[in-house]
């Protein structure tokens, strides 16, 4: 899969003079940092930068986690069972595992171990 | 009224996005969540009501979701898709919860970064304290791109404001290398978990060094030693 581009875009935007565009708004990124806690004061202007790029991060794991998944069911469709799957089975998702299990109308396996 | 979500029968479920313009979304209660510790406007229990919300006129008391919790969806469909064949489909509820599971990360990391603040008596969080949580939280893999990520941006944010004041060649930095006017990578080829084509951070703004070695300048060039030369044409848009 080529990830040629992934940088072009965000970061390099910058070069010759445009602050954008980052995949993710920085906006919206900072107003669900405040409301994580009632004890977030202050941001500094680069942490959200930090995160537009992490969640692309992030987002491209999970996303690559569930594909796995569903390609093992042979189809070729990602559902949420497949994101709940791959959150079950990544340790580092663990903080998910409650969302995962809300969202998803079907009693998931369990994790197994590891 | 048509919100979308009267998808009829059985509420143990959220419906979380009713089609509507004005970015809010109306959830019926009729889900048995338990947890939320990360400050979503979200239904809880005590509105509670599930089977009242079968009626199609006017729905039961609701909580309004606004979408501003999350990410924008087309935004994350469109990192989805580059990771994802071309031939790939996914289905709404699945970028939904991957909606949702971004902003439970943003909130997570933020979390412990603000404990590391609260402990030391900062009222700020900084990048730093971000990318420390990260590390802290399991991500490590995530923590070297970043800080290239940064350190590049925090380059670019300096250029401008200095690129007035001085040529980009004076930077009064020691080049090992006469090339001071390399464009920024070509094709740096990002892999999660790899350190393929992740760069030494480059330390000046339209300068980098061959052999690897970080200068000093521009504070903490990142450790990683890929190989610069790495699917580089260092003029290929400067000729």
């Amino acid at each position: 899969m080529r990830q040629a581009g992934t940088y072009s875009g965000i970061v390099w935007g910058g070069i010759s003079g445009k602050t954008g565009p980052h995949l993710l708004p920085l906006a919206r990124i900072k107003k669900i940092m405040k409301k994580s806690s009632e004890e977030v004061k202050m941001i500094s202007g680069e942490s959200p930068i930090v995160f537009s790029k992490a969640c692309e991060l992030f987002i491209k794991e999970l996303t690559q986690r569930s594909w796995m998944v569903t390609i093992k069911g042979k189809t070729r469709t990602l559902s949420t069972e497949d994101v709940a799957s791959a959150v079950l089975a990544t340790d580092l998702f663990d903080f998910l595992v409650n969302l995962v299990s809300e969202s998803a109308p079907a009693p998931l396996h369990p994790k197994p171990p590891n | 009224m048509e919100h979308g979500g009267g998808s009829g029968g059985g509420f143990n479920r959220f419906y979380k996005h009713a089609k509507s313009t004005s970015g809010l979304s109306i959830v019926y209660g009729g889900s048995s969540n338990s947890n939320n510790s990360n400050g979503f406007i979200n239904n809880t229990a005590s509105t509670n009501n599930g089977n009242a919300a079968n009626s199609n006129t006017m729905p039961p008391p609701c909580t309004v979701r606004e979408q501003d919790q999350y990410m924008p969806i087309a935004n994350v469909i469109r990192i989805m898709r580059r990771i994802l064949p071309t031939h790939a489909k996914i289905s709404d509820d699945a970028k939904e919860t991957i909606q949702e599971c971004v902003s439970e990360y943003i909130s997570f990391i933020t979390g412990e970064a603000n404990e590391r603040c609260q402990r030391e008596q900062r009222k700020t969080i900084t990048a730093e304290d971000v990318l420390w949580a990260m590390g802290k939280l399991g991500f490590d893999d995530y923590v070297e791109p970043l800080t290239v990520f940064l350190n590049r941006y925090r380059e670019n944010e300096n250029e401008k404001t200095s690129l007035r004041a001085e040529p980009v060649l004076k930077r009064g930095i020691d080049y090992g290398s006469p090339i001071v006017m390399a464009p920024p990578y070509g094709q740096p080829g990002f892999h999660v978990g790899h350190h393929q084509g992740i760069f030494d951070g480059a330390t000046a703004m339209g300068g980098y060094f061959r052999d690897g070695s970080g200068g000093g300048a521009g504070g903490g060039s990142s450790s990683s030693q890929a190989s610069l030369t790495n699917n580089f044409d260092p003029f290929v848009q400067y000729k």
